[in-house]
């Protein structure tokens, strides 16, 4: 029985200031082609992370890698799986049902095409029908954050943050925080009254 | 000399830096890097820019990080804002809230146009930073196939503004001196950086005269090509276009500038920036990394180490030494590697003795350090000669138009390699000091006459104004 549980990353509201750079460097690291400046982007940028700004709050939603992900849970064809320590998505069986999108209490799944040499990935049978022609339809698949499995050197959304506004969370580590931080005020209080 | 009347035209009429009020989410790391507070707007909000108080350096498009999502349905479509930017519908990559106007539909047309005479100059720091766009490692230097690009697209001639540079420093060189031995304004201000030039005229006007009246390399070469590249090439001014490609979007502004046109036409028809380069060659389908080296044409291509260390701050500075030395004590400098004028952003001092005279110098890099310098002067407290100043950060290398590296993490590393491959390229080259450029040395001989002269006056010196 694995007491371990999954790492996600979150964005602290108060550091972050919207600029998306999180987003920017999600998308170059998924990408097929490697690319160290925008010249060298050719295809849209794709992200995992998504910044939410209204009049109170800025900062990137992600994926938490839920223990008991119900996007895994009603995924029809099983492509959602725990995968070492991260919920995975497999692009090849996603058949674009959208229930894991609805599922999702965080809204960390989106709909993406796939790029590959430049070109969006089309599919083999159903197309499209505009103006009574039939065009090629793109393929589209669930995406989320994967916490960069298979990028060297981790995240790139935290490596990126110029405010340092991302933190790779372990969850374990956190609460043992909490519950110093916590002990330690009770025994100023402690003290105060029983002297 | 007559009084010419120099005509102000700023940038409101024909703004070179915009934000996209649709995709700016408000962060405000623009607001950080611009070094005249020339953007503003509330956290959060989209930010504007205060085009009376802008000098076009681009850094803001540099580190632009909020992007046009192919997703986003709430937004014009990306067809609509790439016309807006005047970028060419082959262009795939992404757009950012912070731009600058684009030309490359100009400079393509110009390149179809069968009746025009193209010729074309390259900054130095384009050589040391385009093959960043074809997923060549940060910095690395292709001058040979920049060369052999810019023939397969069709430019006429294959020119250089190094070549200029070598001009510049014989100019700026000899005017220091006279300075310096006539009791003339000091300290003497290099002026080849538009947007420092565009500073002091709308914020220090009054020490305009410290500025030296040399045009930048740039203009020089783009007022040569119209005349001595004129005759040279045996074809009539009128027909040539003058294109310069530059890692500067201020550039654009300096080109547009009403007094910049002693040849009797345009002296450069229009700036591109390297990025905007980039997107021509690939536009044209040429395969950048495989191709063979070429030279730069002859009679204005050619240059010296001392010209293409003009891209890196304290580069005019170390290849005015370089010559200035030899032109005051008829001897060659006993090292021509210069190191303590060399470095980053921030003010550097050094003495330099140069015979008898104890030349007191300075290197300014990044515009915010510059009005220090500028209050010390105006406080009879600023105890230099010569005073090189450079907007961006390290120099040229770091302008606006440069390849956006996307990561921040990555910025600090390809400053140091455009940097360092810039220094090596001028140690590798035969030539290292502009003075002893045959074709700098023949352009003097056959058609300018002497430095300073009557001539050079009238083509390759300018004014400024006020614009307070």
């Amino acid at each position: 029985m694995s007491t371990n549980l999954n790492k996600f990353i979150m964005a602290d509201p108060n550091k972050c200031i919207g600029c998306k750079v999180c987003e920017v460097a999600c998308s170059v690291a998924h990408a097929d082609k490697e690319a160290i400046t925008v010249g060298m982007i050719d295809t849209p940028l794709i992200t995992r992370l998504y910044l939410v700004q209204t009049a109170s709050v800025t900062m990137p939603i992600q994926c938490h890698h839920c223990e008991d992900a119900p996007c895994a849970q009603v995924c029809p064809v099983g492509a959602i799986t725990q995968t070492r320590d991260r919920i995975i998505i497999a692009e090849k069986d996603c058949i674009g049902c959208k229930t894991c999108l609805m599922a999702c209490p965080f809204g960390a799944i989106d709909f993406v095409p796939i790029y590959e040499n430049g070109e969006a990935a089309i599919q083999n049978g159903l197309q499209v029908e505009i103006e009574d022609r039939m065009l090629e339809k793109q393929m589209v698949v669930a995406s989320k954050c994967d916490l960069c499995a298979g990028y060297d050197g981790g995240p790139a959304c935290v490596m990126a943050c110029p405010e340092k506004a991302l933190e790779m969370i372990v969850p374990k580590a956190q609460k043992k925080k909490r519950n110093i931080d916590a002990a330690m005020n009770l025994l100023e209080s402690v003290k105060r009254y029983n002297g | 000399m007559g009084e010419e009347i120099v005509r102000v035209t700023g940038l409101e009429a024909n703004p070179i830096i915009q934000i996209d009020q649709e995709l700016c989410t408000g962060c405000q790391r623009c607001v950080t890097v611009c070094p005249v507070d020339a953007i503003e707007g509330p956290k959060g909000k989209p930010q504007t820019i205060r085009q009376d108080l802008c000098v076009a350096c681009g850094q803001c498009v540099q580190i632009c990080s909020a992007y046009a999502s192919a997703f986003d349905e709430d937004i014009a479509p990306r067809e609509q804002k790439m016309a807006e930017r005047g970028l060419l519908p082959s262009v795939k990559e992404p757009l950012f809230a912070a731009y600058n106007s684009g030309d490359g539909l100009r400079v393509k047309a110009a390149l179809a146009d069968s009746s025009l005479f193209t010729m074309v100059q390259c900054a130095p720091a384009i050589r040391v930073a385009i093959a960043e766009e074809f997923g060549l490692p940060l910095g690395s230097l292709t001058h040979g196939q920049m060369a052999t690009a810019l023939r397969k697209l069709g430019f006429s001639r294959v020119y250089d503004t190094n070549f200029a540079a070598d001009v510049t420093i014989m100019e700026e060189g000899s005017e220091l001196i006279q300075r310096v031995t006539t009791d003339g304004i000091l300290p003497m201000f290099t002026s080849c950086c538009p947007a420092w030039v565009k500073y002091v005229e709308q914020t220090y006007p009054e020490l305009l005269p410290h500025l030296s009246s040399c045009k930048s390399p740039q203009q020089m070469a783009g007022v040569l090509f119209k005349t001595y590249g004129a005759q040279v090439g045996g074809v009539e001014a009128a027909e040539i276009f003058s294109v310069a490609v530059m890692p500067c979007t201020c550039k654009k502004f300096e080109c547009d500038r009403p007094e910049m046109d002693d040849s009797g036409y345009r002296d450069v028809d229009v700036v591109i920036t390297t990025r905007e380069l980039a997107q021509l060659i690939k536009d044209a389908g040429i395969d950048f990394i495989h191709l063979a080296e070429e030279e730069f044409d002859q009679a204005l291509g050619n240059y010296s180490g001392a010209g293409t260390i003009f891209g890196v701050t304290g580069g005019v500075m170390e290849a005015a030494l370089r010559t200035g030395y030899e032109l005051m004590t008829k001897q060659a400098i006993p090292e021509l590697d210069i190191n303590f004028v060399r470095g980053g952003e921030g003010i550097r001092k050094a003495s330099v003795k140069v015979g008898d005279l104890t030349l007191k110098v300075a290197v300014v890099a990044g515009l915010k350090n510059a009005r220090v310098v500028m209050e010390q002067i105006k406080a009879g407290q600023a105890d230099f000669h010569f005073i090189e100043v450079m907007c961006c950060p390290v120099g040229c290398v770091s302008g606006g138009g440069q390849p956006k590296v996307i990561l921040p993490s990555d910025k600090k590393r390809s400053h140091a390699n455009r940097t360092a491959n810039t220094y090596v390229h001028d140690k590798n080259l035969p030539l290292r000091k502009s003075h002893e450029n045959p074709d700098v040395q023949k352009l003097y001989e056959t058609f300018l006459g002497e430095p300073l002269g009557h001539k050079s006056h009238h083509l390759l010196h300018t004014q400024f104004v006020s614009r307070k």
